[in-house]
C-alpha cells in the first residue's frame, strides 16, 4: 500500500534534508487519485520523471560500463558452449490477449508499484532502481509478481526443488545481463522462455520459481548482486558436483553400555620416555610436512585465483529463495538457476538483495547488505527490515511496540479502517505453462550439453541421442588447463547389456564397468585392463540372482579367487593357484585357444562358515588340496573356548579311481591333531571313510573349477559381442520410441481413419446426379450452382409429392375394396353360412387396420415433407461445392 | 497270522546272529577289511537289518545305542520290547509280525518313520511322546474304531498314514473321516489326497471340527496365560519379592492365629483391622517396587559383568588362536622342509631352531593366558564388591521396612490390648451393647486370659514377619554367593582347559618332530 511508504517517509523524514522535492507533492497528489481512475498521463509524467533520474544516476557508472564493455569483448565465449537452437521466433498475434494489454486490475497495480517506486526513489535516492514493471515480449508493462504462474506439471521429477532446478538450469541457456551492473528492462514471459530455451537470470529465477512455487514451496525471485563466477555462469573454478564423493557418515551409535568391567589392557613394559621422544620426533616430521602441504596449497590456491573483479558488488543477479516451512523444508536457502544449485543464505557468493518478490506480494529489503547477505533475516513480516508493496496479503504485520511511531501512524489508521478492501495481486497474464514430453526428455537445448568445472568437465545428453547410450560424461583432469584426463567417467541409460556406468582409469588403464540387475550371471561390477581371459580382473555378481550364490571372482595370470555368500553349504572362500602352463602341443603349434590346454592347478583353498548344526570338530573350516603334492588337509573349526583347531591330513593313496582294492590304506597316510586329549583317537575305518569322501569333493571341486573358467571367457565372449554391436532397450510403454507400439498405434490410427472414409463415402451424395447431368465440371459458376441448387429441390420436391400421391392412391384403393366388400355383405347377409361370415368379419378388420396405417403414414410424410426439404436445402448450403455461391 | 514257515522253530536274538547281521551289513571291500580289523562296536552301528528271521522275542539290542534304522519285519514278535535304549532310532520297521499292542515306544522320541504293518493291533495308542512321527504305516490290522483316527491329531508333522486293510477301511465314511480330522495329512493309503476329498471334508466335519479346534485353541490359550503368570512369579522370586505385590503376608499372619477372628468381633476393631491391612500392604508394595528394581539393577550389573568378560576371553582366544595358527602354517613347512632334508647335521640345526621356536610359542601362549587370568581376575574382584554392595543396600532397605511392619504391629498390639480391657471393663459392667457370640464371650471371663489372647496373636504375626524377612536375606544371600563361586569355578575351569591344550598341542609337536627325527636317524 502506498499508504505504508507515506507513513515511512514521516519515519524517514529526518533523513531527508531540505524541503520536500517536488516529486513528493506529485506523490502526495498521486495518492489522493482514487486508485479506480486511470490517470494514464499522470502515469507517464511520473515514469517519464523517473527514467530522467535513473538517466542521471547511470551516468555515474558509465565508465564501469565502457570498462565492462571492454571486459565483455576480451571474454572468452561462456564456458559452456550451449547448442542455441533459435526456435522460431512466434508473431505477436498468436499471443493471448492477456500478453498484449493490461486489465484494469493490472492497472491499476501497475500505477500503485510506480507510486511506491516514486516513493522509493525520493527516499533513498542512493539506491538503484527496483526492477517492478519491466515490459514484456510484446512491450507492455507487466508487474513482476504477476509474471510468475505457480504451475505444477504432471512430472514427478518436477515435484522436488532439486528436479525443478536441474530441469531449468539445463533445459535453458542463459543470455547474460547487459549491461551486466543494471537489471534489464526486459522481463519475458516463462511460456516464452520455454519456447526459446534462452533467458536472463531474471527469466530463469522466474521460471524457477513457478514451478516451485506450484509444487507447493515457499519461494521468492530475489533480485540482488552476485559474485562474477555466478552471473556469468562459469563454473570452471568449482568442484564438479557429481565428484562429491557421499561421504556417508556412518554414525557408528557406539552402544553406550557401561563398560564397566573392560579389562585393563596389559601392562606396558616399554620405556615411556623413549616412547615420548618418538612421539615428538614423529609429530614434529608431521608438522612439517603439514606446513609444506599448507606451503603447497596456498601456492596453488594463489595460482588459481583469479583476477579481481572491477563490478565485483555491482553485477545484478537474480536467483530463487526458499523459504523453510512448507515441504518440510528445515532451513531457508537460495538456489542458483543458472547451475541449478543449492547455496546456504549464508553463501558469501550473493553480495546483496535489492528486493524479493512471489506471485502474491513484493518486498524491498530495508537491510545493511554491505557484507553480503549472511547476516541477513527473511522474516518478511517484519516491515523495519522488509519493506512491502501490498499490504494484508497473508503476512500479518508485526506492530513495533514503539510508542512515537504509533502515535504517528494513528491518524493513518483510522483511515485505513474505512477502507478495509484489500488489494490483492491480480492473476498471472502468463498463459499455462506447458513442457512437452519430449522437452522433458531431451532437457538441453539440442539434447547435449557442456559443463566445464575445476579439472574437470561434464557432458550431458539427452537419453537416446546417442547410438551407444551415453547420457552423461565426466572427464577429470590432473591440471588445470584440462589437457591430462585423469578419469573418465560414463554413465548410459537404456542399455540392452544394462551396464550402467563405466570409469576408465586413464593411468592404469583400468576400466570398471557397473551392471544393472538383470544380466546373464548375474554380473554387476566388472574391473579389468583387457576382455583376454586369464588376465587380471574382478567381476563381482548379485549374488542373491546366483544359484551357487557368487558374490566376486578376482583373476590374476596366475590366481583365481571366489568369494560366496549364504550358501547352505556354508562354504565362503575358494582360491585357486594355477601352475605354469604346460605346452601339450608340439612346438610348432601356439596354443591359441586356451580352452585346448589348461592351466594345470595345483591348490585349492576353500574355506566354510561355521555350520551350527555340527560339532565344532567335525565341522570343516577350511579344506586343502594340494594337488602337486598329492595332499589333502582338512582343518576344522576351533571349538567355543579353544585357541587350537583340530585337523586331519592326509596323502592321497596311488592310483586312486582304480579299484578300491588295490590301494590299501595305512595309518600313515593320515596324520591327524585331536584337540581333546582325553578323546579316543579316531578309527582307521573313519578316517579312510573321510579321505575317500575327500577324494570325491576333490573331483567336484575341479569340476566347479572349470565351470568357472568357462563361465568367465562366456561372460567375457558376450561383453564382446555387446560392445561391438550396441543395443538401446526401448520400454513397452514409451510409446514415442518402441517400433512395435508405434507401427501398433498408427495401424490403429490408419483403421480408424479408413473407418472414417467408408462412412462418408456411404452418405449418398445427392448431387451426384446433376453433376452427371452437367458433365461432372471441375467447379461450378455461379448460375450453374444455382441451377443445381433449385434442381435438386425440385427433384426432392417431385418425389415427396410422388410418394404422397402413392400413399394417397393406396388408401383410397383400400377404402374403395373395403366398401364394396360392405356392400357385398349387405346384400348377402340373409344367405351367408357361419363360416362367410366369420372370414368377412376377419378381412374387415385387416382392412381397417391396413387403411389405419396408411391415414397413419399420410399424415406422417405430410408432417415431414416440408423438413426433409429444408434439410436439403441446408444441406445443399452447406455442401462444399456450393458453399461459396449460395452464401 | 498265517506264515508259510510255521513250522520252523522260533529263534531268538542272540550274540551270533548279531555278530553276522552287522558284518553281512557293515562297510564292504577295502573299508570292511578294515573295520574287520579293528573290530566293530556294536554302539557305532547306524543301521541294523533282522528280517525273515523267524525272531519271536526282540532282545539284546541294548548295546547298540546309535542305531538310527532298525528292521525286524517278517518276523513273529508278539510283543514289542527291548527297544527302550534305542533312543537316536528315526526309522522302526515292524511290519509282518505278530503285535497286538502297540507299547514300549515311549523312549524312542526321534522316530519319524514308523511301520506297524500286517499285525493285529486293534488300537492306536501309547505313542503320546513320538511328537516327531511323519510317516505311520499300520494297515492290514485290526482296527474297527474311526476314534482312533483322532489320536494321531497330535502329531504335527504326520504326512502319510496308511490304514489300509483294516476294518475301518470299509466305513462309508472312512476316507473323508481321516482327511477332516488330519487336515495336514498328505498321503492316505498310498494314494495323495485329492482336493474334492478335503473339501468334503471340511463341509462335512465343519462343525465337529471348529469345535474340537475352538477347545484346542482355548487349551493353548489357558497354558499360554499360565506360562506367563508363572514366568512372572518366576520373576518376582527373582527379585526375592515373590507374593508381596498384595495382602498376601497379612493374610498369612492372620491365617494361623486361632484368636484373630475372635478378637475381630469386638466393637472398633474391625475398623482398625482394615486401617492395619492398607497400611501394612502398602509397606508390602514398597518392598515388591524396591526389590524389581534392585532386581533390574542386580541382572543389568550381571550382564554387563558377562558381556565384559566375554569379550575379554574371546579378544585374547582370538589372539592366541592367530599366533596359533601362524605357528602351525610355518611348522608345516618347516616339516616338509626337513622331511625332504639329506644332511644329517643340517637337519639337527633345524631341529634344535624349531625346538627353540616351539618352546617361545608355549612361553608366548601362557604369558597370554596368564594376562588374562590377572585381568579377569580383577575384575571378578570390581564384580564382587559391587554386587555386595547392591544386596547390601537392597537388604539394609528391605530391613527398615520389616521393622516397620514390626512397629505397625505393636502399634496394632497396643490398640487392640486397649479395646480389649476397654471391653473387658464394660462386659464386666455389663455394659455392653453388642451381643457377643459366646466363645468370644469365653475370652472375657478374666483379664488374663484375655490379654493372653492378644499377645499370643501378637507373637503369630510377628513371628510370620520375622520369617518372611529371615526367608528374603537367606535366599538373596544364597544367591549372590552362589553366584560368586560360579563365577570363580568357570574361570578357573577356563584356565585349566586352557593350558592343557596348550601342553596338548605342544607335545603333539614336539612329538613330531621327534618323529621325525627317529626316521631320519633309522
Amino acid at each position: 500500500m502506498p499508504r505504508r511508504l507515506q507513513q515511512c517517509a514521516c519515519r524517514y523524514g529526518n533523513h531527508v534534508n531540505g524541503p520536500p522535492p517536488p516529486q513528493a507533492c506529485k506523490m502526495e497528489v498521486l495518492l489522493e487519485v482514487e486508485p479506480e481512475l486511470e490517470e494514464a498521463e499522470l502515469l507517464q509524467e511520473v515514469d517519464e520523471k523517473e527514467e530522467e533520474e535513473e538517466g542521471g544516476e547511470d551516468e555515474g557508472l558509465s565508465e564501469l560500463r565502457e570498462l565492462e564493455e571492454t571486459l565483455s569483448r576480451v571474454r572468452i565465449a561462456p564456458s559452456a558452449p550451449h547448442l542455441l537452437v533459435q526456435k522460431a521466433e512466434v508473431d505477436q498475434s498468436e499471443w493471448p490477449v492477456s500478453y498484449r494489454q493490461n486489465s484494469t486490475q493490472e492497472k491499476l497495480l501497475l500505477a500503485m508499484a510506480d507510486s511506491f517506486r516514486c516513493q522509493y526513489a525520493h527516499l533513498y535516492p542512493d539506491r538503484k532502481p527496483l526492477l517492478l514493471c519491466p515490459v514484456n515480449e510484446s512491450g507492455v508493462q507487466k508487474f513482476v509478481s504477476t509474471t510468475l504462474r505457480p504451475t505444477l506439471l504432471p512430472y514427478p521429477e518436477l515435484y522436488h526443488w532439486q528436479g525443478c532446478a536441474s530441469f531449468v538450469s539445463d533445459f535453458l541457456s542463459l543470455e547474460p545481463l547487459d549491461p551486466p551492473v543494471d537489471p534489464p528492462n526486459k522481463l519475458r514471459s516463462p511460456t516464452w522462455v520455454l519456447r526459446t530455451q534462452r533467458g536472463t537470470c531474471f527469466e530463469f529465477s522466474t521460471l524457477l520459481c513457478s514451478l516451485l512455487l506450484g509444487a507447493g514451496y515457499n519461494a521468492y525471485c530475489v533480485s540482488g548482486y552476485a559474485v562474477k563466477e555466478m552471473c556469468l555462469l562459469n563454473q570452471s573454478r568449482q568442484e564438479c558436483p557429481l565428484l562429491k564423493t557421499q561421504v556417508k557418515e556412518k554414525l557408528e551409535e557406539q552402544k553406550q553400555d557401561v563398560r564397566k568391567y573392560s579389562v585393563k589392557p596389559p601392562r606396558d613394559l616399554q620405556s615411556s620416555f623413549e616412547h615420548r621422544q618418538e612421539e615428538k620426533r614423529q609429530e614434529d616430521t608431521r608438522i612439517a610436512l603439514l606446513s609444506k602441504q599448507k606451503e603447497a596449497q596456498r601456492l596453488q590456491e594463489e595460482r588459481e585465483r583469479p583476477s579481481p573483479d572491477p563490478l565485483l558488488g555491482l553485477r545484478v543477479h537474480c536467483w530463487v529463495l526458499v523459504l523453510s516451512g512448507n515441504r518440510e523444508v528445515p532451513e531457508n536457502f537460495f538456489i542458483d538457476p543458472l547451475a541449478g544449485r543449492s547455496y546456504p543464505t549464508t553463501s558469501e557468493k550473493f553480495l546483496g538483495i535489492e528486493s524479493i518478490w512471489n506471485h502474491q506480494n513484493y518486498w524491498v529489503n530495508m537491510q545493511d547488505c554491505r557484507f553480503g547477505c549472511a547476516e541477513m533475516t527473511y522474516d518478511l513480516a517484519d516491515p523495519v527490515k522488509w519493506e512491502y508493496l501490498l499490504c494484508g496479503s497473508n503476512q500479518s504485520i508485526l506492530l513495533i511496540p514503539d510508542m512515537k511511531k504509533q502515535q504517528e501512524a494513528e491518524k493513518e489508521e483510522d483511515e485505513e479502517t474505512e477502507e478495509p478492501k484489500v488489494f490483492e495481486m491480480p492473476p498471472s497474464w502468463v498463459s499455462k505453462i506447458h513442457i512437452s514430453q519430449e522437452d522433458m526428455e531431451s532437457r538441453c537445448p539440442g539434447g547435449a550439453k557442456l559443463i566445464q568445472y575445476r579439472k574437470a568437465t561434464v557432458e550431458k545428453f539427452a537419453p537416446y541421442l546417442l547410438k551407444d547410450g551415453l547420457v552423461t560424461r565426466l572427464t577429470t583432469y590432473d591440471d588445470l588447463e584440462c589437457t591430462q584426463p585423469n578419469t573418465v567417467r560414463e554413465w548410459y541409460k537404456h542399455r540392452h547389456d544394462h551396464l550402467d556406468e563405466r570409469e576408465l582409469k586413464k593411468a592404469t588403464n583400468v576400466t570398471v564397468e557397473q551392471f544393472r540387475p538383470g544380466r546373464s550371471y548375474a554380473l554387476k561390477c566388472h574391473r579389468y585392463i583387457t576382455l583376454v581371459p586369464e588376465t587380471e580382473r574382478q567381476m563381482d555378481f548379485y549374488s542373491h540372482a546366483r544359484a551357487d550364490g557368487l558374490a566376486s571372482r578376482v583373476e590374476t595370470p596366475s590366481e583365481m579367487t571366489e568369494t560366496f555368500i549364504d550358501r547352505p553349504d556354508f562354504l565362503h572362500y575358494r582360491h585357486v593357484t594355477y601352475g605354469k602352463r604346460v605346452r601339450a602341443c608340439g612346438l610348432g603349434e601356439i596354443p591359441n585357444n586356451p580352452e585346448q590346454v589348461q592351466r594345470p592347478i595345483q591348490k585349492v583353498v576353500e574355506r566354510f562358515h561355521r555350520d551350527p548344526s555340527k560339532a565344532a570338530s567335525e565341522d570343516v573350516a577350511e579344506r586343502e588340496f594340494l594337488l602337486s603334492e598329492d595332499r589333502i588337509q582338512v582343518t576344522y573349526h576351533r571349538e567355543e573356548d579353544r585357541i587350537i583347531p583340530a585337523w586331519r591330513n592326509f596323502i592321497k593313496p596311488h592310483d586312486a579311481g582304480d579299484s578300491q582294492n588295490t590301494n590299501a590304506f595305512t595309518p600313515q597316510m593320515a596324520s591327524i591333531f585331536q584337540v581333546d586329549p582325553f578323546k579316543k583317537p579316531c578309527k582307521n575305518l573313519f578316517l579312510y571313510e573321510t579321505l575317500m569322501a575327500l577324494m570325491k569333493e576333490e573331483e567336484n571341486v575341479l569340476m566347479r573349477i572349470k565351470d568357472s573358467e568357462k563361465e568367465v571367457r562366456a561372460i567375457l565372449a558376450a561383453r564382446q559381442q555387446e560392445e561391438s554391436g550396441i543395443e538401446l532397450q526401448i520400454s513397452i510403454y514409451n510409446t514415442a520410441r518402441n517400433e512395435k507400439a508405434r507401427c501398433h498405434r498408427e495401424a490403429l490410427e490408419r483403421l480408424a481413419k479408413e473407418e472414417l472414409l467408408r462412412k462418408e463415402e456411404k452418405e449418398l451424395d445427392v448431387l451426384a446426379p446433376f453433376l452427371a447431368q452437367l458433365g461432372d465440371p471441375e467447379s461450378l459458376t455461379q448460375q450453374q450452382a444455382l441451377q443445381l441448387r433449385a434442381d435438386c429441390l425440385a427433384e426432392l420436391k417431385q418425389r415427396l409429392i410422388d410418394r404422397a400421391n402413392l400413399i394417397q392412391g393406396r388408401f383410397e384403393k383400400e377404402t374403395q375394396e373395403l366398401q364394396q366388400k360392405q356392400q357385398w355383405y349387405q346384400k348377402n347377409q340373409l344367405t351367408m353360412t357361419k363360416e362367410d361370415e366369420e372370414a368377412y368379419l376377419a378381412y374387415c378388420s385387416d382392412a381397417m387396420f391396413r387403411i389405419n396405417i396408411l391415414k397413419l403414414r399420410l399424415s406422417r410424410h405430410k408432417d415431414r415433407a416440408p423438413q426433409k426439404y429444408l434439410a436439403l436445402d441446408e444441406k445443399l448450403r452447406r455442401d462444399p461445392r456450393l458453399a461459396h455461391h449460395l452464401w | 497270522m498265517n506264515r508259510l514257515f510255521d513250522t520252523a522253530a522260533p529263534s531268538v536274538i542272540d550274540e551270533k546272529m548279531l555278530q553276522k547281521a552287522v558284518e553281512e551289513q557293515g562297510p564292504q571291500g577295502q573299508a570292511g577289511r578294515l573295520a574287520k580289523k579293528e573290530g566293530i562296536q556294536y554302539n557305532e552301528v547306524i543301521q541294523l537289518c533282522l528280517e525273515l528271521r523267524n525272531i519271536l522275542k526282540i532282545g539284546h539290542l541294548w548295546e547298540f545305542t546309535s542305531l538310527t534304522k532298525l528292521q525286524l519285519n517278517n518276523n513273529i514278535i508278539e510283543k514289542i520290547q527291548g527297544l527302550e535304549k534305542l533312543t537316536n532310532l528315526v526309522w522302526l520297521d515292524l511290519s509282518f509280525n505278530n503285535i497286538e499292542v502297540i507299547e514300549g515306544l515311549d523312549s524312542l522320541v526321534k522316530l519319524q518313520n514308523l511301520s506297524l504293518f500286517n499285525n493285529r493291533i486293534s488300537v492306536i495308542e501309547n505313542m503320546d511322546t513320538l511328537e516327531n512321527l511323519q510317516i505311520v504305516s499300520i494297515g492290514n490290522n485290526l482296527i474297527s474304531q474311526l476314534d482312533n483316527v483322532i489320536y494321531l491329531r497330535k502329531f504335527k508333522e504326520l504326512y502319510t498314514l496308511n490304514l489300509a486293510g483294516n476294518p475301518i477301511c470299509q466305513e462309508e465314511n472312512y476316507k473323508i473321516f481321516v482327511a477332516a480330522y488330519l487336515s495336514d495329512l498328505v498321503y492316505l493309503d498310498y494314494r495323495l489326497l485329492d482336493e474334492q476329498t478335503r473339501e468334503k471334508a471340511g463341509v462335512d466335519y465343519q462343525y465337529a471340527l471348529e469345535e474340537m479346534r475352538l477347545n484346542e485353541l482355548q487349551e493353548q490359550k489357558e497354558m499360554e496365560a499360565q506360562k506367563i503368570t508363572e514366568q512372572e512369579l518366576q520373576l518376582h522370586k527373582d527379585a526375592f519379592v515373590e507374593l508381596l505385590n498384595g495382602p498376601h503376608l497379612f493374610d498369612s499372619m492372620f491365617a494361623d492365629d486361632a484368636d484373630a477372628p475372635k478378637l475381630a468381633c469386638l466393637p472398633g476393631v474391625t475398623t482398625l483391622l482394615d486401617s492395619y491391612k492398607t497400611q501394612l500392604v502398602a509397606l508390602c508394595m514398597q518392598m515388591f517396587e524396591a526389590g524389581l528394581t534392585q532386581h533390574a539393577r542386580r541382572q543389568n550389573e550381571v550382564e554387563s559383568f558377562f558381556s565384559c568378560s566375554r569379550e575379554a576371553v574371546a579378544d585374547n582366544q582370538q589372539k592366541a588362536a592367530q599366533i596359533a595358527a601362524d605357528f602351525e602354517r610355518s611348522r608345516r613347512q618347516v616339516i616338509a622342509e626337513m622331511q625332504k632334508a639329506t644332511d644329517t647335521r643340517l637337519l639337527e640345526a633345524q631341529a634344535s631352531k624349531y625346538s627353540d621356536e616351539i618352546s617361545q610359542l608355549c612361553d608366548t601362549l601362557m604369558t597370554l593366558e596368564l594376562q588374562l587370568v590377572d585381568q579377569l581376575e580383577d575384575i571378578i574382584k570390581d564384580f564382587e564388591r559391587n554386587i555386595s554392595d547392591l544386596v547390601g543396600g537392597f537388604t539394609e532397605y528391605i530391613q527398615g521396612i520389616f521393622a516397620q511392619c514390626r512397629d505397625l504391629e505393636n502399634h496394632h498390639h497396643e490398640k487392640l490390648l486397649e479395646i480389649a480391657v476397654a471391653t473387658l471393663d464394660r462386659v464386666a459392667k455389663n455394659e455392653l451393647e453388642e451381643d457377643l457370640p459366646d466363645d468370644v464371650r469365653m475370652l472375657f471371663v478374666d483379664k488374663d486370659t484375655l490379654i493372653n489372647a492378644v499377645s499370643a496373636s501378637h507373637d503369630t504375626h510377628l513371628l510370620k514377619i520375622d520369617n518372611r524377612e529371615d526367608e528374603l536375606m537367606m535366599r538373596i544371600n544364597s544367591w549372590m554367593s552362589a553366584l560368586i563361586k560360579s563365577i570363580q569355578d568357570e574361570e578357573v575351569k577356563r584356565n585349566r582347559k586352557r593350558i592343557s591344550e596348550i601342553h596338548n598341542y605342544v607335545d603333539y609337536v614336539k612329538d613330531q618332530l621327534e618323529e621325525i627325527l627317529l626316521e631320519e636317524h633309522q
